[in-house]
């Protein structure tokens, strides 16, 4: 089966203050494919929170279906078996670390499944390996740097040993090195544990890195497809009101001003090559 | 961190000695004991063993004596306070007056007595400190969960009690360093913080805590669904990385704590009281 998540026509409502509801997701039909790396991007209020938060028995389907490795969400039996396979990463690092000691927070997961102990160590011990933390193991998350504190996060949801990761928005609050560090780690667990990752993000330098995309807008999916492919339409991609990553930005800007660029340019690495062969 | 300058009670120093090494139930146990018998004392005699036990704690445990002292630096005010306050309020009948004037009257009585309970309060605070100097938080409550446990057959929710703990001792930095900036940025927009008379400044207060507050409860609802996602159900069914063990060592303490206790005991009972 090569689907992990399975979404189909699904709607949510959010009652607001005044009592009347907000559409946050308005039929939403879409897939997450094992062991790829996906980006969900869009304006705030897009709706990709709200979608990603139904990956993992957050929230549950105002209607419509939501299937994550055979098992429906609809269904309230299967959320902590769902919660067992689709871990989630927050924007904040601060507000999602619960004990003041990285390594007892790496267990705090492990704790929750009721593994035994020797078990738990095991664990807790490959995550902080797996993402370079054994150095800070017994220090305080308060004493690490952002980007440090994101790691754990990611290493307590590692311990759990999903199948999934969702990040939602997990470079927002970070510096460039700590948004480095954390994305690294990000792909390389996707490559080397096979973990199907899904990247909520608005930084499209960070998109670019991934093998699908999907772009939200006003509760809809606006476009699906490999971000090479979506990029390609740059008139598009604005009047979404997204940007797009900085190399094809450029050659963007160089085609409006005459100067077509050969090739389709995604990155750094590519633009420098296109400009190298202009006569 | 200005907040947290001066203050040693809740700092944890790390270390390797036979007080750091004892299991946090014996620490705890201990500490109560030590309250207990503290509460009792009436002399002079009794409060010098206590303090000959404690520094040679404190020398065990390879803390700092100055550090150690630091400590009691904010709590002075208070103490001499309290010490003026029972020297010209206590007395007893056959009290002898030091000294009178006006309508205040010092006896000797009521020096022993402000003495005695200022001796109390800063053995209390001696011993607490040296328990949080010689134990981490994680320790503390990982002792306190199992020494709660009985409880949890009467109905009370001792793990999900130790949780908020847990969770609260995480974020009293976060929030402090949060009142912080909140402080500063409404200096940045012209409130003077260190003007006006007692009730000026209280008022003062309240738009700085307000912003605490929402961003506090904001704060926690982000953790509870970080901790829902990472499959916290409350306290059933949880297993834990970390077990605690009795060794060696805590056999020893509390064979030293059965010596002390009868020793303490014996003095309170044959020392004529001070008071």
């Amino acid at each position: 089966m090569k689907t992990l998540i399975e979404i189909t026509d699904l709607t949510y409502k959010y009652r607001s203050g005044g009592g009347n509801a907000v559409t946050a997701l308005n039929g939403v039909t879409m897939q997450v494919y094992r062991g790829e790396i996906l980006a969900i991007t869009g304006q705030n209020g897009s709706g990709k929170s709200t979608l990603a938060r139904h990956f993992n028995a957050l929230l549950t389907p105002g209607s419509g279906e939501v299937i994550v490795d055979g098992l429906s969400v609809n269904d309230k039996k299967n959320t902590a078996a769902i919660r067992r396979i689709v871990g989630m990463v927050f924007q904040n690092p601060d507000n999602q670390l619960v004990s003041s000691v990285v390594e007892e927070d790496v267990a705090f997961g492990p704790e929750n499944l009721g593994l035994p102990q020797a078990e738990i160590v095991k664990r807790v011990d490959w995550a902080l390996k797996s993402l370079d933390l054994e150095a800070y193991r017994y220090r305080s998350p308060n004493s690490l740097s952002e980007g440090q504190k994101q790691l754990v996060a990611i290493a307590g949801v590692l311990a759990m040993k999903p199948k999934c990761i969702v990040l939602d928005e997990p470079t927002a609050h970070l510096d460039p090195k700590g948004k480095r560090e954390v994305l690294e780690n990000v792909q390389r667990l996707n490559r080397d544990e096979g973990i199907t990752t899904v990247l909520l993000t608005h930084s499209m330098n960070e998109v670019v890195h991934c093998d699908r995309m999907i772009i939200m807008d006003q509760g809809l999916i606006k476009l699906t497809g490999a971000p090479r492919e979506l990029f390609a339409q740059a008139e598009q991609i604005k009047a979404l009101g997204l940007d797009l990553p900085a190399a094809a930005q450029l050659a963007y800007g160089l085609k409006l001003k005459g100067l077509t660029l050969p090739g389709n340019i995604l990155t750094i690495e590519e633009l420098v090559a296109s400009l190298c062969q202009l006569p | 961190m200005e907040l947290t300058k001066n203050i040693t009670l809740g700092v944890y120093l790390p270390g390797k000695s036979f007080i750091h090494r004892l299991d946090p139930r014996t620490k705890i146990i201990a500490s109560g004991i030590i309250v207990i018998l503290l509460l009792m004392i009436r002399s002079y005699q009794a409060y010098g063993a206590v303090f000959i036990f404690l520094a040679a704690a404190v020398i065990i445990a390879g803390i700092p004596p100055g550090y150690a002292f630091s400590g009691f630096k904010p709590m002075l005010p208070v103490l001499t306070f309290m010490w003026i306050f029972q020297l010209f309020l206590y007395s007893s009948p056959d009290a002898e007056v030091i000294f009178s004037w006006w309508i205040f009257t010092a006896t000797d009585a009521g020096f022993h007595m402000g003495t005695l309970i200022t001796l109390r309060v800063i053995f209390l605070f001696g011993i607490t400190t040296l328990l949080t100097l010689t134990t981490s938080m994680v320790s503390l409550t990982d002792g306190l969960e199992s020494l709660l446990s009985p409880l949890k057959a009467i109905g009370l929710p001792t793990q999900e009690l130790v949780m908020t703990m847990v969770i609260a001792l995480r974020f009293v930095l976060i929030l402090a360093e949060e009142l912080d900036k909140i402080v500063k940025a409404q200096m940045a927009r012209g409130v003077a913080f260190d003007r006006g008379n007692f009730i000026q400044k209280t008022k003062k207060i309240f738009p700085v805590f307000l912003p605490l507050f929402i961003s506090a409860f904001k704060r926690a609802e982000e953790l509870i669904i970080a901790m829902e996602a990472r499959s916290y159900t409350g306290g059933k069914h949880r297993t834990k990385m970390k077990t605690l063990h009795i060794g060696r060592v805590d056999l020893a303490a509390i064979l030293i704590m059965l010596i002390f206790s009868a020793l303490i005991i014996f003095l309170i009972l044959t020392v004529n009281p001070t008071i």
